[in-house]
């Protein structure tokens, strides 16, 4: 399979699936207007204020941030050579600059990548994989995190959380605003309104949230395919990618932190296990990419 | 009125489309270039390492004479080349004398124990990647800047733009053209 094909094939979906939120955020505001008529519009700029100010501070520090929050230390090139110069291979094969590379103390196999360009990129591995992968197959995973590098996947990932944050809280203020104080704009507004548009905006804010996570979620796993089909253009290797998420099928560590708000960025997701349902996974299943990658080896 | 103004708007919108057509012939010129720039770079950090290895090499096998010679001679080579196509040619034969060089440290162990020489093995199995990938990267850019040039709309600012097409690196390596032998 050519990998130019599934590269432009994974990115019309994911570009797909952003004008998805984008017309999930215009169906609200109808409910809004439908519901609670002009004056509903008025709390859609708090709404999206609120929620660029939660995501944007910790998408422009997200290298810093990151590195807190896992403890994950930067190695220089006189520390770990080896992994510089792996490192360094990969960027040349994508024409990026070398990004920080730290190491986190865990026995789980895992790597991340996060940065808001990629002149602010790191990348991190866990001491458990640089123990269990051999030199092809770490260099598999270090296409995979560049490639998020190459991508943008940060700030892909920072438009989704945003869209999604902005969309939970205007449900919540509308739903709010039904119960407590909405009896009175709604006699004023709504006498000549449709029952039918009132109910069918009912419904749209309460299910707006979890449309907006699911789109979310859908989002992050075709940047993670994404991600995959890049790093065998980077390298064109499929063989040394399968490996590592071989090894990483295998292996039943998990990474300790099971923070919820970083674990979308590892290259293998510590809360995704067998019993999460496909649909709330933020990675797609291992086997699934697997066999992409089988396929542009030309094995089946 | 009316009239002028969709003209007017038309026009705008076709001058603004030339202007990205062309910049993105220029871009992918510049990008050529420094492309090429990066396999010179990491040609020369190889060429660096020669040294070093054949004195480390010598002090173990110091008989295999033909070898180091061959090494040398492609080395002076490289470091006079400028053309894609004799950079390309060049980088080959460097490859192939280097190749040699390290088929014939297999037969001393005392050599292959040595922590200088696994230093310098490391060093040059990394460079090795960075050349090659350095030459995937440059193709690639050629790819695009070619397609660029021959494809609609681009094509019709080749000349203001004042680019051409331009070479593939292409490494002669024997290893890679070798027929499998046939026996009877």
């Amino acid at each position: 399979m050519d990998f130019r094909k599934l590269q432009s094939a994974n990115k019309l979906k994911s570009t797909e699936l952003l004008f998805g939120m984008a017309l999930l955020v215009g169906v609200v505001i109808w409910a809004l207007m439908t519901y609670f008529g002009k004056t509903g519009v008025g709390v859609v700029p708090f709404a999206v204020g609120i929620a660029l100010l939660s995501v944007w501070g910790s998408y422009w520090t997200s290298d810093k941030i990151v590195l807190t929050m896992t403890g994950a230390k930067i190695v220089t090139e006189a520390d770990n050579k080896q992994l510089y110069d792996l490192v360094t291979e990969v960027c040349i094969a994508a024409g990026l600059p070398v990004p920080k590379i730290a190491i986190v103390e865990d026995n789980a196999p895992n790597a991340f990548a996060t940065g808001r360009n990629p002149e602010h990129a790191v990348i991190a591995f866990t001491t458990g994989i640089l123990r269990v992968m051999n030199r092809e197959e770490l260099q598999g995973v270090t296409a995979h995190e560049m490639a998020h590098v190459a991508n943008r996947d940060t700030l892909v990932s920072a438009i989704a959380a945003t869209t999604a944050g902005a969309l939970a809280l205007l449900s919540d203020f509308m739903l709010r605003m039904m119960i407590f104080g909405g009896g009175n704009r709604r006699d004023n507004n709504n006498n000549d309104q449709n029952p039918l548009a009132l109910i069918a905006s009912l419904v749209v804010l309460i299910l707006a949230p979890l449309a907006a996570l699911l789109l979310r979620l859908a989002i992050s796993r075709k940047r993670e395919a994404l991600a995959d089909v890049t790093a065998v253009a980077f390298t064109r290797n499929p063989t040394g990618l399968r490996r590592a998420l071989e090894v990483l099928a295998a292996d039943s560590t998990v990474v300790h932190q099971k923070s919820t708000a970083v674990a979308h960025i590892w290259i293998e997701s510590p809360l995704d296990d067998s019993k999460t349902s496909k649909l709330f996974s933020t990675h797609p299943p291992l086997a699934t990419r697997i066999a992409t990658l089988r396929a542009m080896e030309g094995i089946s | 009125m009316k009239v002028i103004v969709l003209v007017i708007a038309i026009l705008l919108i076709l001058a603004l489309y030339a202007i990205m057509s062309r910049n993105r012939l220029v871009r992918a010129n510049i990008s050529v270039d420094e492309a090429f720039a990066q396999i010179d770079t990491q040609l020369k950090r190889r060429s660096d390492l020669i040294p070093n290895l054949v004195e480390t090499v010598k002090g173990y096998a110091a008989h295999e004479s033909s070898t180091f010679e061959a090494v040398i001679a492609a080395r002076a080579k490289a470091t006079t080349a400028t053309t894609v196509a004799d950079v390309a040619a060049a980088d080959g034969q460097l490859t192939q004398a280097l190749r040699g060089l390290l088929a014939v440290t297999e037969n001393y162990p005392d050599l292959k124990a040595s922590t200088n020489f696994l230093a310098l093995q490391e060093e040059l199995s990394s460079t090795e990647n960075k050349v090659s990938f350095a030459r995937q990267f440059y193709n690639d850019n050629v790819r695009t800047l070619n397609s660029a040039i021959k494809t609609f709309p681009s094509s019709l600012f080749v000349k203001s733009a004042g680019v051409t097409a331009r070479p593939f690196y292409e490494v002669d390596d024997p290893q890679d053209r070798k027929a499998p032998q046939v026996k009877f």
